[in-house]
């Protein structure tokens, strides 16, 4: 205990050493200077945000109790609208006589399946059982009489 | 390990250094020239106000970054906010107590963002450090004290301060350096005194350990 004792005291004496650090000479009387002429130039101006925020950096109790609130609002919206949105939406639904579809009727309202592109396989072919005149292939020999030329120079090619 | 009474005991023993002259200016007197500056952008009252605190803000504030240039642009920018929020100031507390909040939470937000990026870069010792009693004596009586110079000592004490958190860094800065008050740390760091008692007690404990070869 004496041992702690002794030693906290040479560590005082040890700080007391901090309070001999000075600032450059006349750092003071200038100071006060420069903390007018930078504030009457409009400096540190707060915007609308952070004079709101002021007000809750220097009453911390108003920033817990807005907090209090936002969150309570947010959390009571979040599960009224999560436990009632899904009954709410069906009941409107079957009001208006309204059913779910089945999957194949789901695609049939999408698709028409007697109009499907002709696509090409690995070899070649185009689909050619489903009739309809053939598409060339893009696995085949190019078709020069289909080109369109193209110029790309200005005026009449 | 110690109880917790002998801690209290340990903590309150110790002497608390002077009060400065400055901190002797009356509260009262704070307020109306706070009222003035609220009232009419009166910069000669807030002029006052900075004369009044630039030296102890400056102290603290240069004594946890251990830079002169770190912390004479945080004093600045302390004053021009309080300056900005005064308004809001509506004496619940002293002038005093709100301005140093205002520059400890400053002060602590700028180390947290720059962490150990802080370079050290220290100011001049006084010429009453020479004629210090204690001082003089603490480098005088044993090795390595003996060979070693003040500029270094100093050294080895920021580096040793440094390397604790912000907040007990803080405690130490306001209490042994400044010699505030444990109440008055208290209400500055929005802290009961218990926690003021403790943190001051951890990092003298930590002081103590980083500086074992000075304190010997």
């Amino acid at each position: 205990m004496n041992q702690d004792s002794e030693n906290v005291d040479a560590l005082l004496k040890l700080m007391a050493l901090k309070r001999h650090e000075q600032p450059p000479p006349g750092y003071f009387a200038r100071l006060p200077d420069k903390i007018t002429s930078r504030i009457e130039r409009g400096e540190g101006q707060l915007n609308f945000w952070e004079r709101f925020l002021a007000g809750y950096t220097f009453r911390p109790a108003f920033a817990y109790s807005f907090a209090l609130v936002a969150f309570g609002a947010l959390g009571f919206s979040v599960i009224n609208s999560v436990s009632t949105a899904p009954a709410d939406s069906a009941r409107e639904l079957a009001g208006e006589g309204w059913r779910v579809a089945t999957p194949r009727e789901a695609l049939a309202s999408q698709v028409n399946l007697s109009d499907m592109p002709h696509v090409a396989n690995w070899m070649g072919n185009t689909n050619a059982g489903a009739g309809g005149p053939a598409l060339p292939s893009l696995f085949g020999p190019p078709d020069h009489s289909r080109a369109v030329p193209v110029s790309f120079q200005a005026g009449p090619p | 390990m110690h109880t917790k009474a002998e801690v209290e005991k340990l903590v309150s023993s110790q002497p608390a250094p002077e009060p400065q002259e400055a901190a002797e200016a009356s509260e009262a007197d704070d307020l109306t020239l706070v009222r003035r500056a609220q009232a009419g952008e009166d910069m000669g009252a807030y002029d006052q106000l900075v004369r009044r605190y630039q030296e102890r803000l400056y102290a603290t504030v240069y004594h946890m970054t251990s830079n002169h240039e770190d912390a004479n642009d945080l004093v600045q920018e302390t004053f021009i906010k309080a300056f900005r929020a005064l308004k809001s100031f509506k004496g619940d507390s002293s002038f005093y107590t709100w301005i140093y909040r205002i520059a400890v939470n400053k002060t602590i937000n700028f180390l947290k963002q720059r962490k150990n990026r802080v370079q050290m870069s220290l100011n001049d010792l006084d010429f009453n450090v020479e004629n210090d009693p204690d001082l003089v004596a603490l480098i005088s009586e044993k090795t390595p004290r003996r060979s070693l110079h003040l500029s270094e000592l100093q050294e080895k004490l920021n580096g040793a301060l440094r390397k604790l958190s912000e907040h007990h860094r803080m405690v130490v800065v306001l209490h042994d350096v400044q010699g505030l008050s444990h109440e008055e740390v208290g209400r500055i760091m929005d802290c009961n005194v218990g926690t003021v008692r403790s943190r001051l007690f951890y990092a003298r404990q930590q002081l103590q350990a980083h500086l074992s070869d000075y304190l010997k």
